[in-house]
C-alpha cells in the first residue's frame, strides 16, 4: 500500500512538473472543443440562414402535392416560390428560371401523380388478394411511375443534389405506406365483414408508426454541441497517449525504469499507478469537456449539452473510454523506443482512429466500406456511446456493449505491453 | 543448497546480446564470499556491465546460472530482488523530482518507511555532503552531485548485496574518498559488495578479491596482492592488464 501510494504521489509529481504534457492534456481540448463547436455551429446555421431559393410547381393538387410541399415549407431551408406576377409557374418557365439561375432548384410534381400511386398500391392489394376476388378493388395490373421533375442550378453540391433526392423518395415512400396501409385494411374489412373495425385500426397504427419511426432516424441525429462535446472529449482522453508513452519513455531513457526493475514489486505497482494517475487525468478531462457543455457553450450563443437521466452510465463511458486511452498508451510507451516515435506514431494514429471514429465527420454520413472500418475504432465505440447516453437516453445497459469493447481494448493493449516486456527481457 | 561461504555464484555464464554474434561475456565462472567487496576490474566493452545487469535480474544470460544467496531468478526474482541494492552505471533518477522526492520514492519501493527513512535519507545526505540541495530537483544538479544521490538511491535500505557499476566515474577525488569510505563502512557491517570499475589503483586498495575481464573473457582472478606478487613483471593491477593483453587499460 505504501509503495502504490508513494508510487502514485510520484507519478502526480512528475506530471504536475511537466508543462508541455499539462498543455496537452488541458488546455488542447478546451481549445478544441470550443473553437470547432463554433465553426460547426455557424457553418449550420449559414445553411439556415441562408434561406436557398426554390421553385415548386404543384400540378398534382392532391396528397403526395401536398405532402412534399408541406415537407419543403416546414424544413425552412427553402425560399419557396410558387407563383410569379400571380400566375401559377409552368414546368418551362421553372426550367428557364433554374437554368438562369435566379433559383437554385425548381421540383415539378407532374399531374395526378398522388392517383398514380394509389394505383399502384391497389394493383399490390389487389394481387396479394387476387384469390378472393374482392370486388369494390379496381383491377390494374400495369405499375405507372411518377416522373417528379427536378431542376437543379448545375452549380450547386453533390451532397445538396443527395439531400434533395432523399428527401423527396421519403415523401413518395411514405405516402405510399400511407395509403397502402389505407386501402389495405378497407380491403381486409370487405373480406371479414364480421370482424369488428376496431381491431384493424389498431393494428393500422401500431403498423404504421414503426415504419414511420425507422423512416425518420435523422430525428435523432446530434446537434453540433451534441456531437462536439463527446467527439473532442475523446479525442483528448486519446491525446492522453502522448504524455503517457513519454512518460514511460523518459523513466526508460532516465534509468529509473532500470532501477524499478531491480526493486521488489515494482514494475506492476508503477504500471498501475501510472494507469490510475492518468486515469484520473482523463475522468478529469471528461467533467471539464461537460461543464464547458453545460455551462460556457450557452454563453457563446451555441446550444447547452443535455447530460440526461443517467449519470452512472456517463461515467462508466468515462472510465471505460479513459481505460481504453491509458492502455493504448501504455502499450505505445512500451514498444517506442524513442519519444519521436512514441509522439509520431501515437498522434498519427489517433488522428486515424478519430477521423475513422466520426469524430470530424459523422459515420452516418461516411461511405458503406468506410463505416466497416469505422467499426474497429475505439474513439468511434466512446462516440457511440455518448450518443446513446446525451441523445437516446441510454442507460447502462445501453452503453454495455460499447463500454465492454473500450474495456477490452484496453485489456488487449495491456497484455500487448506485458508480452512485450517480457519478451524484451530476453534480448 | 551450498554449504559453502558463497553468497554469489556465476556459473558458465554466456551472454550474447540480439543480433550480435560475438558474446558480450563468454562462459564466465566466479564465485564471490559473503563480506567480500569483489571487483569486476576491465577496460570499456569488457562485458561488466553485462555482468552486473544478470547478477541484478535485468536479463538472463543466453546460457548459465547464476545463484544468489543459493537463489535463482527463474524461481525466486522477487526474494533476490529484496536483499539486492543497485546503483546503475549511468544515472537512474527521476530529473524533475528533488533529491529527497527521488530517495523517498525509492525508499517506499525499497519498504522503508515513515520516520526510519526520513532519518536515513538525512543521514546519507549529510554523509556525501548534499543536505543543502535536498530540496533541489535532480536537474539542477552537477554530474557528481547526481552520482552521489544515484549511490545512495541504492543503499538506503541497507541490502545484503550491492552492486555499484562505476560507482566513482565522473566524480571528484574527494567524493570519491567519501565514497569509498562509506562502502567501507557498510561493508564491515555485513554488506557484501561488487563492484566494477576501470580505475586499477583504486580497485587496489578497496578490493578483497578481483577479476579482470576483458573481451568477456577473465584473465586472471584473486586478491590484488597475490595477483601482483604473482610474476616479477607485474607492478600493480594495470601492468597485468597490459602484460597480458599487449594493451594499455586506459581509454581516456
Ligand atoms: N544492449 C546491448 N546490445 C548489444 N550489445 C551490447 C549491449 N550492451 C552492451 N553491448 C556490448 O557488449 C559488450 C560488453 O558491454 P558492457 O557489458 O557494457 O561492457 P562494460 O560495462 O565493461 O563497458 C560490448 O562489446 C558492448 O558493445
Ligand atoms: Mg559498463
Amino acid at each position: 500500500m505504501q509503495r502504490l501510494l508513494s508510487s502514485i504521489y510520484k507519478e502526480l509529481l512528475v506530471l504536475i512538473r511537466d508543462k508541455a504534457g499539462l498543455a496537452i492534456l488541458f488546455i488542447m481540448p478546451l481549445v478544441l472543443i470550443l473553437i470547432m463547436t463554433v465553426i460547426q455551429d455557424a457553418t449550420f446555421r449559414t445553411v439556415k440562414e441562408v434561406n436557398i431559393s426554390m421553385i415548386l410547381v404543384n400540378n398534382d393538387k392532391d396528397s403526395l402535392g401536398e405532402a412534399i410541399s408541406e415537407g419543403l415549407y416546414a424544413s425552412e431551408f427553402f425560399q419557396i416560390v410558387e407563383e410569379i406576377d400571380e400566375k401559377e409557374i409552368t414546368e418551362e418557365m421553372a426550367k428557364e428560371l433554374v437554368a438562369k439561375g435566379d433559383y437554385k432548384l425548381g421540383i415539378i410534381i407532374p399531374e395526378r401523380a398522388t392517383d398514380a400511386i394509389r394505383g399502384n398500391v391497389n394493383a399490390l392489394i389487389n394481387k396479394s388478394f387476387k384469390s378472393f376476388n374482392i370486388a369494390g378493388v379496381k383491377k390494374r395490373t400495369k405499375k405507372s411511375t411518377i416522373d417528379v421533375t427536378i431542376f437543379i442550378d448545375p452549380a450547386t453540391s453533390q451532397s445538396f443534389k443527395n439531400m434533395v433526392m432523399s428527401s423527396l423518395k421519403e415523401f413518395t415512400s411514405q405516402l405510399e405506406i400511407e395509403m397502402f396501409f389505407k386501402n389495405f385494411s378497407e380491403a381486409l374489412t370487405q373480406l371479414m365483414p364480421d370482424q369488428k373495425p376496431i381491431k384493424f385500426e389498431s393494428f393500422e397504427t401500431i403498423k404504421y408508426k414503426e415504419v414511420y419511426a425507422s423512416t425518420t432516424n435523422d430525428e435523432i441525429l446530434p446537434n453540433s454541441v451534441q456531437h462536439n462535446v463527446p467527439a473532442w472529449t475523446m479525442f483528448a482522453m486519446f491525446f492522453i497517449v502522448l504524455p503517457l508513452a513519454g512518460n514511460i519513455i523518459k523513466e526508460r531513457d532516465d534509468g529509473s525504469a532500470f532501477r524499478l526493475k531491480t526493486m521488489p514489486g515494482s514494475f506492476i505497482t508503477v504500471m498501475f499507478s501510472k494507469i490510475f494517475v492518468f486515469l484520473s487525468v482523463s475522468f478529469l478531462q471528461f467533467i471539464l469537456m461537460l461543464l464547458v457543455g453545460v455551462y460556457i457553450m450557452p454563453t457563446l450563443g451555441l446550444p447547452q449539452l443535455e447530460i440526461g437521466p443517467h449519470k452512472i452510465a456517463l461515467g462508466v463511458m468515462a472510465i471505460a473510454s479513459g481505460l481504453a486511452a491509458t492502455g493504448y498508451g501504455v502499450a505505445i510507451g512500451t514498444i517506442a523506443t524513442t519519444h519521436e516515435q512514441a509522439a509520431t506514431f501515437g498522434a498519427v494514429s489517433i488522428i486515424i482512429f478519430a477521423a475513422l471514429g466520426g469524430i470530424w465527420v459523422p459515420v452516418y454520413v461516411m461511405p458503406h466500406a468506410v463505416k466497416i472500418i469505422s467499426q474497429f475504432s475505439p474513439l468511434h465505440w466512446g462516440l457511440n456511446g455518448f450518443y446513446d447516453i446525451f441523445l437516446r437516453g441510454g442507460d447502462l445497459w445501453v452503453i454495455a456493449a460499447e463500454a465492454g469493447k473500450l474495456l477490452i481494448f484496453f485489456a488487449l493493449m495491456l497484455f500487448i505491453a506485458i508480452v512485450y516486456n517480457n519478451y524484451n527481457k530476453t534480448k | 543448497m551450498q554449504e559453502n561461504n558463497h553468497i554469489i555464484e556465476l556459473k558458465y555464464l554466456t551472454k550474447y546480446y540480439k543480433g550480435s554474434n560475438v558474446p558480450a561475456i563468454d562462459n564466465i565462472s566466479l564465485n564471490i564470499n559473503k563480506g567480500e567487496i569483489y571487483g569486476l576490474l576491465g577496460p570499456n566493452g569488457a562485458g561488466k556491465t553485462t555482468t552486473i545487469s544478470i547478477l541484478c535480474g535485468l536479463f538472463g544470460p543466453t546460457s548459465g546460472n547464476v545463484f544468489i544467496d543459493g537463489m535463482e531468478y527463474q524461481h525466486s526474482a522477487e526474494k533476490i530482488k529484496n536483499i539486492i541494492g543497485v546503483v546503475p552505471q549511468d544515472i537512474a533518477l527521476y530529473p524533475s523530482l528533488t533529491a529527497k522526492e527521488n530517495l523517498t520514492f525509492f525508499g517506499h519501493m525499497y519498504g522503508l518507511k515513515g520516520k526510519h527513512l526520513k532519518t536515513r535519507i538525512e543521514e546519507c545526505l549529510e554523509l556525501f555532503g548534499l543536505e543543502k540541495n535536498a530540496n533541489r530537483r535532480i536537474k539542477t544538479f552537477s554530474g557528481g552531485m547526481k552520482r552521489r544521490i544515484n549511490l545512495i538511491a541504492g543503499i538506503l535500505h541497507k541490502p545484503k548485496i550491492i552492486y555499484l557499476d562505476e560507482p566513482t566515474v565522473g566524480v571528484d577525488v574527494q567524493s570519491r574518498n567519501v565514497i569509498l569510505d562509506h562502502l567501507r563502512s557498510i561493508n564491515k557491517e555485513g554488506t557484501t559488495i561488487i563492484y566494477t570499475s576501470h580505475y586499477m589503483e583504486e580497485a587496489e586498495n578497496f578490493c578483497s578479491r578481483v577479476a579482470i575481464i576483458d573481451k568477456g573473457n577473465i584473465l586472471t582472478e584473486g586478491k590484488p596482492k597475490d595477483l601482483v606478487n604473482s610474476k616479477e613483471e607485474y607492478i600493480d593491477l594495470e601492468s597485468i592488464f597490459l602484460n597480458i593483453t599487449g594493451r594499455a587499460l586506459r581509454d581516456e
